[in-house]
This record gives structure tokens, sequence and C-alpha cells, in this order.
């Protein structure tokens, strides 16, 4: 089987080589495979690297057999022979050390990745180069002026081959990456990206005239373009397209073979240019996605210890009459039970009642807008007060008779209760005498009430802004969520939350009224 | 020493959660512990009466004022008996509040009846403690009242240390006549020595 699947590799691989090969022989120099473009070298890296280095004997003899389809043997048998071994070996030392040094999988993904996936090529292309023009001009098919040429050639041609090349052969390998080129297929933004790498190609090569080098710069916009917006993914397809594109334009131009290697140089710039702005982006796409994922589970925690108080309650309930049903039990006194049971069913659906709640709440973006009244929100905060002890005095008050608002219970009171400990916090430090906290509600205007929570600390100065910026937080050991979770909750309800900058501190927060009928 | 009735011992329990109360009544109840009911601080503090023993179990979060709150209230009143706050919000603060205002215990709910009890226990291990210490008390202050105005005067001395012709001759009467009043002081209190005087003398001094 594993024989099997080898020969069918190699029957995949060979005539794909051996077709670059053939498409990419273009201003050679003399009759060698020494041209400024030379994508196959990495068709046989990103083999060996995905598949093992067991493919270095096929690599080896497709090479011989391209050099002998495409050139015909050019500096005879033995001379084929030799430079495919040295190609082989460099593109296998490639390979082996890609592998080694791309744990866990070459994905390209990071910026550590890229840069030794870059360093690797370039530098281990320098050396293949010199090996095959060495053999050439050993065996005196080369002189030393050409063998100079032919080694920086060589190295520009394999090196932008394979940086282009490769990444979209590993893409290709990779379920995710080809699944995130699909979503990007489905973009009619991506059919503008391409229509405009087309367009520009079109402006270098003929639209302005003159030297193509002089307006490549101008690729580079469309290349920025796409590697911010589409990521890795967007920018190795973009260099590839440019790469076909340059091949073409040299072909329509009929361009000498120095221009070319310029060109070649210059598409070698762009290329590095979009694969560390694409590795870029994703980076920071991943940061911001992990940042996410933790303000959420920042806000479950908080959320879990609100909600913890409402279960322990029907719990603590639902161990009592157990243990009464027991004692019952053991009395003998089993008329009583049924009551007691009952009891304890009444408990179990208000703890489950709860338990739904919560399950609504963590399934994205669902509140339970009610009409509460403002009293009981106030009575919540009342309660808070009760917990905190002496050391600081919490007013509560309203201002009237206030309508209800539509709110989501929980979540509003976890609010209050995040806004109140902090103020309790702020005086507990460094108020001068006692610390006092004031929570006052009133009618803003006919949509909204206005509850300000209101102490005597040192307020927040004049930065009011940034207090609800994940993360930044004045306390030691805060982790700064609390406000920026505080004011998404109050604007998931259609309100707001303010912090007012002045010499105490002062927050308002904004909610709609019930509208009856 | 006559033991009057043991005075009844009775559970408070302070929490507005009516599930709450009622399984704790009825577990407590049959646990064999009176029990009364409140739904809030306030609702307590109009019935409370000092003489109350017992312990109270107060919920930490109750509406208005809290179950910590209430027991500095108690005892600002002269209120003694001893507090357990019980809370489903385990947070530091309350708890330290709460012991530095002597509760018995903080108990996080859900409890089991087992933690419940102990400190109930210890709460009314500390009331009788406190009973019999009072009921004592009252005993010897009724033994001291028994003692005439010139036996009360003898006593004086002798607690500070003064010898019988000392306190002669600072009442202006006789030694012999102190010695007859110490003997007549120490059978109507019972104690057979002057250690023993002293010692008495202190204690229901207090």
């Amino acid at each position: 089987m594993k024989i099997l699947r080898y020969v069918r590799d190699a029957a995949v691989f060979a005539p794909c080589y051996v077709m670059l090969d053939w498409v990419s022989y273009i201003h050679p120099l003399g009759p060698f495979n020494i041209t400024p473009w030379n994508p196959q070298p990495a068709l046989a890296i990103a083999w060996m690297l995905l598949g093992g280095l067991a493919h270095a004997p096929a690599v080896w003899l497709t090479i011989v057999l391209a050099d002998a389809v495409v050139r015909n043997f050019p500096a005879g048998h033995g001379v084929t022979l030799l430079t495919a071994l040295v190609l082989t070996g460099g593109y296998a030392a490639i390979a082996w050390a890609l592998r080694a040094l791309l744990r866990p999988r070459p994905d390209l993904r990071s910026l550590r990745q890229l840069t030794v996936f870059v360093g690797v090529v370039a530098s281990g292309i320098v050396v293949v180069a010199a090996g095959f023009v060495g053999v050439l001009y050993g065996a005196g098919a080369l002189e030393r002026g050409a063998a100079t040429a032919g080694w920086l050639r060589f190295w520009v041609g394999d090196a932008v081959g394979v940086l282009v090349t490769a990444p979209l052969l590993l893409v290709a390998a990779d379920r995710e990456r080809r699944a995130s080129l699909r979503a990007l297929a489905r973009r009619g933004e991506t059919y503008v990206q391409i229509g405009l790498v087309a367009a520009t190609l079109w402006l270098i090569f003929a639209g302005l005239g003159g030297d193509p080098s002089h307006h490549f710069y101008l690729l580079f916009l469309p290349l920025i373009w796409i590697a911010i917006r589409s990521g890795m993914a967007g920018a190795i397809i973009a260099i590839a397209l440019v790469q076909v594109g340059v091949v073409l334009g040299i072909h329509e131009r009929s361009l000498q073979a120095l221009p070319i290697i310029e060109l070649q140089a210059l598409v070698a710039a762009l290329t590095l240019t979009a694969l560390y702005l694409g590795v870029m982006v994703e980076e920071r796409e991943r940061a911001t996605e992990s940042l996410k994922q933790s303000l959420r589970l920042a806000a479950a925690g908080e959320m879990a210890g609100a909600i913890a108080h409402e279960v322990n309650q029907p719990l603590t309930a639902l161990a009592n009459y157990g243990r009464s049903g027991q004692m019952l039990l053991e009395a003998g006194r089993t008329a009583e039970l049924a009551g007691v049971i009952g009891r304890m069913l009444a408990e179990a659906q208000r703890a489950s009642d709860v338990v739904r709640r919560l399950r609504d709440l963590f399934r994205q973006g669902t509140t339970r807008l009610e009409p509460v009244g403002v009293g009981e929100l106030l009575d919540a905060v009342r309660r808070i007060g009760a917990s905190s002890g002496a050391a600081v005095s919490l007013s509560v008050a309203a201002d009237g008779e206030l309508p209800e608002v539509l709110v989501d219970r929980l979540q509003i009171e976890l609010l209050l209760r995040n806004l109140v400990a902090n103020a309790m916090d702020a005086v507990a430090g460094h108020a001068q005498g006692r610390g006092e906290v004031a929570v006052t509600a009133t009618r803003d205007d006919a949509r909204n009430i206005r509850i300000v929570v209101s102490d005597n600390g040192p307020g927040i100065g004049a930065d009011s802004k940034s207090v609800f910026q994940p993360f930044v937080s004045g306390k030691p050991t805060g982790m700064g969520l609390g406000l920026a979770i505080s004011r998404a909750i109050a604007e998931a309800h259609g309100g707001t939350l303010e912090a007012r900058a002045g010499a105490h501190g002062e927050f308002h927060l904004l909610l709609p009224i019930h509208a009856r009928g | 020493m006559a033991d009057p009735a043991p005075a009844p011992l009775v559970v408070y329990v302070v929490d507005d959660d009516a599930s709450i109360r009622d399984s704790l009544a009825l577990m407590l109840g049959l646990g064999g512990y009176a029990t009364r009911l409140f739904a809030d601080a306030e609702s307590f503090l109009v019935a409370f009466d000092p003489g109350w023993s017992g312990c109270v179990v107060a919920d930490l979060r109750l509406p208005g004022m809290s179950g910590v709150e209430l027991q500095a209230r108690v005892r600002s009143r002269g209120g003694t008996i001893p507090f357990i706050i019980i809370t489903a919000h385990g947070d530091v603060p309350a708890a330290r509040a709460a012991f530095q205002a002597q509760a018995v215990d903080f108990i996080e709910k859900p409890f089991d009846d087992a933690q419940l009890r102990s400190a109930i226990d210890t709460a009314f291990a500390l009331e009788r403690s406190r009973i019999d210490t009072a009921e004592l008390r009252r005993a010897d202050v009724e033994k001291l009242s028994r003692l005439t105005a010139r036996e009360r005067e003898v006593l004086e001395h002798a607690v500070k240390g003064l010898h019988a012709k000392e306190i002669a001759a600072v009442l202006g009467i006789s030694p012999r006549t102190v010695e007859v009043h110490r003997t007549h002081i120490m059978e109507k209190l019972g104690v057979r020595n002057i250690a023993e005087l002293v010692r008495f003398a202190v204690a229901a001094e207090r």
C-alpha cells in the first residue's frame, strides 16, 4: 500500500514538475535551466516538506527527466545526473530544515514561521545555486564571468519561484486555508481586487510605456489592500497572480534578461511585503478574537457570581426540606412527607428557572426584557450596600413616582452592583472622613430614567473615556473589565453609561422607560 | 444551687426568602428547636426584647438593614443574644464585619444541617453559660442583701485586706466584735475562710 501511494504521488508530481519547468523555461542563460522564474523547486520542496524525505529519489529522477524533455541534456548525460543530484540534495536539505523548524506544522501562521521560511529558502537557494553553477563551471560548460552572473540569476529566479509558489502549495494542503479561500471566492470584493491587480499589471507593461520596473511600485497598492482585507490567503493568491502577470508581460514585451532579473527582484520585494502584511493582519485578528473571548469569559464570571446567589437560595431550601424529610421518616411520620416533597419540587422548579435564565443569557445576545420597577432595582442596590459593612454610608433615593423600565433585571442588577462596588472601593481608600456613596434615580425625559451613582472619592480625572477600556484599571488588583462589561450591558438595553469627569466619582446610567400599551 | 425553670432557648430566623424561612422552621422544629420567624430586620427589632435568649440566624442580605447591622442594633439596645450570619454571597469583607461584631458563625448557603446545628448548639452553650452566670450572680446578690449594715462595713474593710484590729480601729468597735461580725458574714454567705470571702465579694461586685 505504501509503495502504491508513493508511485501514485510520484505519478502526479513528475508531470506537474516537468510541465512547470517547461512553462518557466524562459530567457535561459545559455542552454541551461538558469532562468529568471523557476517555480518548480517549490513543488519539490513542498512535496518533501509535507510528505517526507523518502520522496528524494523520485525528485532526482524527475529532475533528470525534465532536463531531458525540456532541454535534451544540454551539458551531456553525466552533467545532468550530477546537477540533478545537487538540486535534489539542496531541495531535500531545505525541506528537512523547514520540517524541523516549522513546528508543529508548516502553515505560515505566525511571524516567526514566515521569517524562518523566508530565511531558509533564501539562504538554501544561494547554496544550491552555487552547487549547480559550480558543476557546470567545473564541467567546462560555463565561462568564469557567466558563472557569477548565472549564480545570481539562478538565485533570484529560484528564490522568487519558491517564495511565490511554495506558500500556494501549503495553502492548498491546509484545510482551514482552503475554507478561507472558498470564503474569499464568494466575496464580490475579491473580484474587484483581482481586476485591480490585472489593470495595474496592464498599466505597468503596456499602458504607461517605458521600463516596467519604473512603475512597478504601483503594484504595492492593490497588494497592501488585499493583504489587509484578506490576510495571508489573499496575499498568497495575489502574489501568484502578479507573478503570472509579470511572466506574461515579459513574454509580451520580449524584454532582455537583465531587466527581467531586476523585475523579479521587485517581485521578491513585493512578495515579502504582502506575506508579512498578511501574517501580521492574521496575528492581530487572532489577538482581537482571543481578547473578545476573554471579555466574554469575564462577563460570564461576573454573571455567574450574581446568579450563584439566585441558585443558592432554592438549593438551601431544598437541602433543609430534604433533611426534614429524613427526620420525618426516622420518626415514622410519613403522612407529613407529602407536603415536604411538594415543597421540595417547588424549590427544584425555582432553581431550574434560574438556570434556564442563565442559559438564555449566554445564548448569544439574549436578554430577557421585562418591565421592572425602578424601586425594585433600588432595593437591589440597598441589599448590595447592606452586605458591605458599615465603613461606607450608602444612600439610595428615587425622585418621586417613577415609571417602570424595560430591562433584564439580572443584568441591570449586575451593572448596578458593579458601579456601587466600584464607588465603595473608591471611597474606602481615598475619602476624607466617612465614605459616602449616593444612588439617585430621576426621570430624564419622556423616554429615559437616569440613575446616578456618585461618591465622595477622588473621581476619575479628565480622561472619562478610558475608564471603559478593557484592562484599564485604577485598582491594583483590578482586571479592568467591570466598566467595559457594564457599558456593554447598558448599550444592549438601548441605554447609555457615562462617566463624568470631576473632583468626585460620578456615573450616569440611562435606561429606557417601558412604554405601556 | 436552686435551679429555676430553664429559660426557653429559641432560634430567631431572619431571612427575606419565604422558602428559606419555611424550610428552616420545619427542619429546626423537627430537630427539637423552638423557632420564631421574621422576614426582615425591622420587624425583628419591633418585636425584640433584650431578655430573649437563644440565638438569631440572620441572612446577610436583607432588604433594608443587613444581618450585620441588625446585630449591631441589638447590641446597642443591650441585647447579648448570639448571632449566626448566613449568606448566599460568601464575601470576605462581610464575614470580617460579622465576626468583628462577635457573630458566633458565618455560614454560606447552601449549608448542611449539621453545620447549622453545630453553630446553633455553640450559640446555645454560650447562652446557657451566660444565663447560669447571671443566675449565680443573682443568688450572690441575694445573699449579700441578708447582711446587716454593720456587717457590710466589716466585709468592705476585710476584702481590702485589713486585719480585725485595724477594722476595729476604723469602725471604733472592739476587735472581738469585728470577729463575731466576720463569723456571721461567713455563715450567711456560705464561705469557709477569708480567701473564699474575698473571692465572693469580688465576684458579686462585678
